[in-house]
């Protein structure tokens, strides 16, 4: 992998790396998407994807309200102001 | 033989008995780091010890990365509620690789180390369950399985752990890590602990759309089958043990052949592929503001912000999060997500046809347990490819156990057995067999009677 794409890449992921990391990881990276490719000859383009390994029959709960858990754990972790999860800017 | 938890419940407990099996426990703990916490506050019930990526209320749950650090879930997993419900006691939180990332237990901060030797790997990812098992007398494990996570660590700590079939048992509460992969299971002592424990567990859940009711069966059949190309990597030790115990089961009535699948060779890259595009998705919640470590500079950009939370990621995560982002590009997408989702149903037809009439067999690791030092020093590529053989059952959602069949210089080996769908019970039928010809070892017995 060329090292402006590996950048696309991690800035796609937001991932940051060290100078000494981003190397160990980009090789490893290329050698790893080069095992990847040995994907490439199975002959299996007639089959169908596989989303689920067993048929899960396509079923939603029925809408309903409910108690619902102490909302004041639930945002527990948050910073808060009045109702909202505080977060960074867009 | 009687399961340890039938005896544990008949027996009369004396007075003290939690307070010293916590005491106990620390003290191994202290050694082998098998635990993140343990309940102190146990005071009755079945002890049963839960992976750290499911969640328990109250407890502190972080699937072993620093990402999750101080995450405490207001609620139990389904399969935990269950086996409160049903006279078990929550004993602890045990150790694994960072979110499920990894084969020997050692991607999280102070890992377990083997009961049957303190330098060695327990396996993983459920490695602190495995382990836990080996130490306690008397408990259950909760544990996961994503591409090998319990067949590994029960092969390498002497257990059993059994992987039902894919939507068995809710996942409601499990931080995932790979959706279309992940299975809730159970490591015991015995083929009986674990049908106790899952017969609690098991059944759908309105909570887990993609859990199903569906009858198990236990249709025991008296082949075995043996995948030629599973065997290609295995060490000559592990070779030679695992023919004797074919030959053991012959003496029992068993037939076996041998059959050549060459495409089960691509399984481990589908696998990885599909894995790792799951688990880009689902590790980004993990945000810095909602879940775990909170990022408090809100001066920061949305994408600065992201990327300071996602520093503490360890690196096998960071790595399969670059990986799992990259085969989902929409340039690459259908030569590698969409290949693999077509090799996965070509995979499972395949296995499907070939175990109709008999069960898959094979050694469950092709190594022994390695020293720490040893598997420190393994490339990631090369520490992928250990998971060769428990990697096709995970990826078809087929049921499998691993049990031990051997001790080799002191440490046990597992062999993998695995049947059709919702043919369950006829693993753990097959387990009871072997276990009257077997004893197990075990180097601890915390909480015994």
């Amino acid at each position: 992998m060329e090292d402006d794409d590996f950048d696309r890449l991690l800035k796609t992921c937001r991932i940051k790396l060290e100078p000494g990391e981003r190397k160990r990881i980009k090789d490893e990276t290329t050698q790893i998407i080069a095992y990847f490719d040995t994907i490439r000859d199975a002959d299996c383009d007639n089959c169908l994807p596989s989303y689920q390994p067993i048929d899960v029959p396509a079923r939603t709960r029925p809408d309903k309200v409910e108690g619902f858990y102490d909302t004041g754990k639930l945002l527990g972790n948050s910073k808060i102001y009045r109702f909202y999860i505080v977060g960074p800017k867009i | 033989m009687i399961g340890g938890i039938e005896e544990f419940v008949d027996k009369e407990k004396p007075e003290g008995y939690y307070e010293r099996l916590i005491a106990e426990l620390e003290k191994v703990n202290s050694k082998l780091h098998i635990f993140s916490s343990i309940n102190r506050q146990i005071s009755s019930g079945i002890p049963f010890s839960v992976k750290d990526n499911i969640c328990v209320s109250g407890v502190e749950s972080t699937a072993s990365s620093a990402v999750l650090e101080g995450y405490v879930p207001p609620f139990d997993a389904t399969p935990v509620e269950r086996l409160k419900s049903n006279g078990f006691g929550f004993v602890g939180k045990t150790k694994m690789d960072e979110f499920g990332f990894g084969t020997f237990g050692i991607n999280c901060k102070d890992h377990p180390r083997n009961p049957f030797g303190d330098s060695y790997v327990t396996g993983g990812s459920s490695a602190g369950a495995a382990a836990a098992v080996s130490v306690m007398k008397y408990h259950i494990a909760v544990a996961e399985s994503t591409g090998g996570s319990i067949s590994c660590p029960a092969a390498f700590c002497g257990v059993v752990g059994f992987t039902p079939t894919y939507g068995l048992v809710s996942r409601y509460g499990l931080i995932d890590y790979a959706n279309s992969l992940d299975k809730i299971g159970i490591i015991g002592r015995s083929s009986r602990d674990v049908r106790y424990a899952f017969d609690i567990i098991k059944g759908s859940d309105s909570y887990d759309t993609t859990c199903v009711d569906h009858q198990i069966n236990g249709e025991n059949r008296k082949k075995l089958i043996i995948i030629d190309q599973l065997m290609a990597n295995v060490d000559q030790d592990i070779l030679s043990s695992f023919d004797k115990f074919i030959s053991k089961m012959q003496n029992l009535g068993y037939s076996v052949e041998h059959r050549s699948l060459p495409l089960i060779d691509k399984a481990l890259a589908a696998y990885y592929i599909i894995s790792m595009a799951e688990a880009s998705t689902n590790l980004a919640k993990y945000t810095g503001f909602k879940y775990g470590i909170r990022v408090n500079d809100f001066s920061k950009g949305y994408n600065e912000f992201f990327t300071e939370a996602r520093r503490n990621f360890g690196p096998e995560a960071k790595r399969r999060i670059i990986l799992g982002t990259f085969v989902r590009s929409a340039s690459v997408k259908s030569r590698y997500y969409e290949k693999a989702m077509r090799f996965r149903h070509m995979l499972i037809d395949a296995l499907n046809s070939i175990i109709k009439d008999g069960f898959l067999i094979s050694p469950t690791m092709p190594i022994k347990a390695p020293a720490i030092k040893e598997a420190e020093e393994l490339s990631p590529l090369k520490s992928y490819s250990m998971d060769s053989i428990t990697v096709p059952p995970n990826l078809a959602g087929l049921p499998h156990v691993s049990f031990p069949y051997d001790y080799i210089n002191g440490f046990p080996v597992g062999v993998q057995l695995v049947t059709s769908h919702f043919n369950d019970y006829a693993l753990l039928d097959f387990v009871q067999g072997w276990e009257e010809e077997f004893n197990y070892r075990f180097n601890y017995d915390v909480g015994a009677i």
